[in-house]
């Protein structure tokens, strides 16, 4: 006696081949990733952990940046990293979201609007507002927080950093970091390098330890982009990893 | 007393070694078996059998409770009337009581505002400007509370709790999120927290147990959104923009589940607080998560209407 479906029952041969498949589970996998987004539960400030993710996923598609100097943030404590900000580059988002992946922590970034929809989705992506209570309250609560220099239209120049958010960590009791951001809008390379914390050169009782915390970190930033180096042709050569930032 | 938090409230103060006599007076009788408790049923607009009873009892402690939530069991207007009545002669009858050494008063965190460009995360030293209704009703009795401690020189502490969910807590907001279809705000839905009753009601005997003398706090850790609530409830969330809320709104008071002002405001502009100051001025910490309590609101069962075997009027 032959049993006819044996084979069938037994014997699972691959899947079907071709673009049909391939569009079948490229669907499958990004509605995996996906799902997660909008079903889990947002944290303490309402930023997201797998929209996040998910902006990561999408970024490297466009950059391929490199963290270094993370090994000087507290692994566990509050932080106060401070960027340079060039027009336009969400310098601040940016570095948050290229840290939270380095890091494995969440990293907020301040600066979001207010205003439904834009400052709701960087609300998800970890965004606070622009103001010293709330940052305080941030670093109070041991998170790594991200603010950036005003903006600036040239990458190598650094604008004003805002004392008052810097006196949210002085009051905090917080660590400020200087980080330089080297990023072009036409280059696939970015680079974020992270400097040793910034320490006031004089003790100060009153409110003038911000103003020259700020300077002091504003100082360290263009030295940080200084040393970065690295021409910048601006053109497709810089999406090749041949030389410079982001070689391999 | 009669509330299903001053219930739980009550409960606890019993089982408190420090407690020795307990008073309570409400509109509405106890939800839980008192042992010790004495119970008085009085309207707030009886300010004289308030002020003889309360005066004859000349208490150490006073917690005040005596808040209606908009559509919790009353209506806005009615909630902010009997509100302001029972602070007015709860608080002012205990002002006259020479023992009194300390006021414990509930509040919420509606009191900080949803203004824009208000801090996401109040801590207790954000400026108090309330965006809707039931915060100024909040602020309100803050500064009669405040102003009575400084005039008689007992210490005044505010529980400023978040949205109070618990299975047989009236919310407005855990009736919104337990209906077939949640409305959400498909362009910001915001994160908001809540707390879980039995965690409000051990804020409120920590708080008389340690004579708290300024405002805390209480809510739940991490945040969740309307669409995440309705999407882990099961429940269908329905994306709207902008006008048809006013619909939404009226369709939710139809079929049992009015949206107060403070309620849609935390819809559409979120909620939520630094509880990081609980374990410093409560000795403990929130146990459970906004999102755990929403996932128990889901599965508190509903109430159950059996009909009676028989007939009898």
């Amino acid at each position: 006696m032959t049993d006819a479906t044996y084979e069938a029952r037994v014997i699972s041969f691959p899947g079907s081949r071709g673009l049909t498949a391939v569009r079948r589970t490229a669907a499958s996998a990004a509605s995996q990733q996906l799902s997660s987004i909008g079903a889990g539960a947002v944290d303490d400030w309402g930023r997201d952990p797998a929209l996040v993710r998910a902006t990561a996923r999408l970024g490297r598609l466009r950059w391929n940046t490199l963290v270094g100097g993370q090994h000087h943030l507290p692994s566990q404590a509050g932080a106060l990293i401070v960027v340079n900000n060039r027009r336009f580059a969400l310098s601040a988002a940016f570095a948050a979201v290229a840290l939270s992946e380095s890091t494995g922590r969440p990293v907020r970034f301040v600066g979001r609007s207010d205003v439904a929809p834009l400052g709701a989705l960087a609300r998800r992506l970890g965004g606070l507002l622009e103001r010293p209570d709330e940052v305080a309250g941030a670093l109070r609560a041991g998170e790594l927080v991200v603010m950036a220099s005003a903006p600036e239209l040239h990458p190598r120049r650094v604008g004003r950093v805002d004392h008052r958010l810097i006196g949210a960590a002085v009051a905090t009791r917080t660590s400020v970091f200087p980080a330089a951001l080297a990023s072009s809008p036409w280059a696939r390379s970015a680079r974020i390098e992270i400097a040793s914390s910034a320490r006031p050169g004089r003790k100060r009782r009153g409110p003038l330890i911000e103003l020259e915390l700020a300077d002091q970190v504003e100082r360290r930033i263009g030295r940080l982009l200084a040393e970065l180096g690295g021409a910048q042709t601006g053109t497709l050569l810089d999406w090749l990893p041949l030389s410079g930032m982001g070689a391999s | 007393m009669g509330s299903d938090l001053g219930s739980r409230v009550s409960t606890l103060l019993e089982a408190e070694p420090w407690v020795g006599r307990l008073l309570g007076v409400d509109v509405d009788p106890p939800r839980r078996r008192l042992r010790r408790a004495e119970f008085h049923l009085v309207s707030p607009t009886d300010h004289d059998r308030l002020v003889e009873l309360i005066t004859a009892f000349n208490p150490h402690i006073v917690v005040h409770i005596a808040v209606w939530e908009p559509f919790s069991r009353a209506t806005p207007a009615v909630a902010r009337q009997l509100t302001d009545e029972a602070a007015t002669s709860i608080l002012g009858a205990a002002a006259e009581c020479r023992a009194l050494e300390s006021v414990i008063v509930r509040s919420g965190i509606e009191i900080y505002g949803r203004a824009h460009g208000a801090p996401t995360r109040p801590d207790e030293s954000a400026e108090l400007a309330p965006t809707c209704e039931y915060g100024r009703m909040q602020l309100d009795i803050e500064r009669v509370a405040a102003s009575i401690g400084a005039r008689i020189g007992v210490t005044v502490g505010a529980i400023r709790s978040a949205t109070v969910l618990g299975p047989h807590v009236p919310s407005p907001l855990g009736r919104v999120l337990r209906m077939p279809v949640v409305p959400f705000s498909v362009l910001a839905d915001p994160p908001f927290a809540v707390v879980e009753d039995r965690e409000a009601a051990r804020a409120f005997v920590a708080a008389a147990r340690r004579r708290l003398a300024e405002p805390v706090n209480v809510v739940a850790n991490g945040a969740i959104t309307a669409l995440q609530a309705a999407r882990r409830g099961r429940r269908v969330p329905l994306p709207l923009i902008g006008p048809e809320w006013v619909i939404a709104r009226r369709l939710a008071g139809v079929f049992g589940a009015p949206v107060p002002d403070h309620i849609l405001e935390a819809l559409h502009r979120g909620r939520l607080a630094d509880n990081s100051r609980m374990p410093e001025l409560l000795g403990f910490r929130a146990e459970s998560t906004t999102s755990e309590v929403v996932d128990k609101l889901y599965h508190w069962p509903s109430v159950v209407r059996t009909p009676a075997r028989q007939q009898v009027a």
